[in-house]
């Protein structure tokens, strides 16, 4: 995001206000990529976002408050963006299917915001973490509600539910550790294999999978 | 050495004729034994309060030894984290290993019994798991890193275990143990650690079920 153009440009003083905290919440996902969490200085984020660190504290507190700021949006961005791509799919399966496909040429695209999202959730401590594994767990009804039930061996249980997508956000973490976001769509028949196959059984998942 | 470490050596002294036992045992053995109570005293703190507020001050008291013993067997903090670790972890290795061992047995009973190792440890010593999966996550980039190596080393244990199914994404097995670490890391932030081996059918089921239905005729 460019920095708006100095001097008199006749911009309402709300939009410049907003201009910069999205500018601030793009730059500390960019630096914590970067550089990590610890090296995150509000300097720095404040740099990189072209404002003035009195700017940076007209909108954030502290770099905690904008780290959770920018997390948030990052997670609704994302479930936004999923709910989006599952609308008006003919079925539950096809719907999981379509969703994934969007998390998950959304993190590729955008491998800043893949890397606050799946890896600074779990490294950042008790505040971030708290909001990560809510994330995670916000998607555990979207794939439970609709699934088929009387699935293979009586239907997965609760847990089975929660360890798939735990183990997805798991598989998708380590991916982005191993400098892999870029290709993260590359999974996509996996993720979804792996997301289907304990509610319909292996054959019918991949037979939707490569009808897609 | 601080003057406090001096003044509680002396105190410990007049304290306890019984150091007239002490010759006896081996000053490796003493050693050893404190380092223990170091690392032990840190994974209780830290369960306590976190990392980040646990203080070297606090350590020492905790394991109720000199500041001066601590900085002789450790660099700081984050060694003692360290050490913590790896004792932990290489003893749930060992337990898993022992646990899914049985040549003779089905694969799907070795997946069980590392698994009911595992939760097993996890139930038995709550504050070391608290410690190993919740704490080393966020702690130091150094503890981040030996988590998710370890997570590595389970991966590789469980790829030996399970069968090799050509059908299957490489992935798997690193899904199917993220899956696992997830819920477990969940019952331990919730603080049910002792309800954890009642995961064990739905862990097993979980970790099975892609191998059954793989090899099911299509």
């Amino acid at each position: 995001m460019q920095p708006l153009p100095r001097g008199r440009h006749g911009l309402s003083r709300e939009f410049i206000a907003e201009h910069q905290r999205e500018r601030l919440l793009a730059a500390i996902a960019r630096s914590l990529d970067a550089n990590g969490y610890e090296c995150t200085t509000v300097a720095a984020i404040a740099a990189a976002a072209g404002v003035s660190k009195s700017d940076f504290y007209r909108h954030f507190e502290s770099k905690d408050a904008c780290f959770f700021a920018a997390y948030d949006e990052a997670v609704e961005r994302l479930r936004a963006e999923m709910v989006n791509a599952c609308e008006g799919r003919p079925g539950w399966a096809e719907g999981v299917c379509a969703g994934l496909a969007a998390a998950l040429s959304g993190l590729a695209a955008n491998p800043s915001q893949a890397n606050l999202l799946l890896v600074e959730g779990l490294r950042a401590g008790p505040g971030v973490y708290g909001r990560f594994q809510a994330a995670v767990e916000s998607f555990v009804p979207r794939l439970r509600d609709g699934a088929p039930q009387g699935a293979p061996a009586g239907g997965p249980s609760e847990a089975t539910d929660e360890a798939v997508v735990g183990g997805i956000a798991s598989l998708l973490a380590r991916r982005v550790l191993a400098g892999e976001t870029r290709h993260l769509d590359r999974f996509f028949p996996e993720v979804a294999e792996f997301a289907l196959a304990p509610y319909l059984g292996v054959a019918e998942a991949r037979r939707i999978i490569s009808a897609r | 050495m601080s003057p406090r470490g001096k003044g509680a050596t002396k105190e410990q002294a007049r304290k306890a004729p019984a150091t007239s036992m002490r010759p006896a045992l081996p000053r490796e053995f003493i050693a050893l034994h404190k380092q223990r109570r170091i690392m032990d005293a840190l994974a209780e703190l830290t369960a306590e309060q976190g990392y980040e507020a646990t203080k070297i001050s606090d350590i020492v008291k905790r394991a109720g030894v000199a500041r001066k013993t601590l900085y002789d067997n450790f660099e700081g903090k984050e060694e003692v984290f360290l050490a913590a670790f790896d004792a932990a972890r290489d003893e749930v290795l060992r337990r898993v290993e022992e646990g899914s061992a049985g040549a003779d047995e089905e694969w799907q009973d070795r997946i069980e019994g590392g698994l009911a190792a595992f939760l097993g440890f996890v139930a038995e010593q709550p504050t070391l798991a608290r410690m190993c999966m919740i704490e080393a996550l966020s702690a130091t980039p150094a503890t981040t890193k030996r988590y998710e190596d370890t997570l590595e080393t389970f991966v590789e244990l469980t790829k030996r275990t399970l069968p090799r199914d050509e059908g299957l994404p490489d992935t798997i097995a690193e899904t199917l143990v993220g899956g696992v670490a997830w819920i477990v890391y969940q019952q331990i932030r919730r603080g049910e650690t002792e309800r954890v081996e009642d995961l064990l059918p739905e862990l097993t089921e979980f970790m099975v079920a892609p191998y059954l239905g793989a090899r099911l005729p299509e």
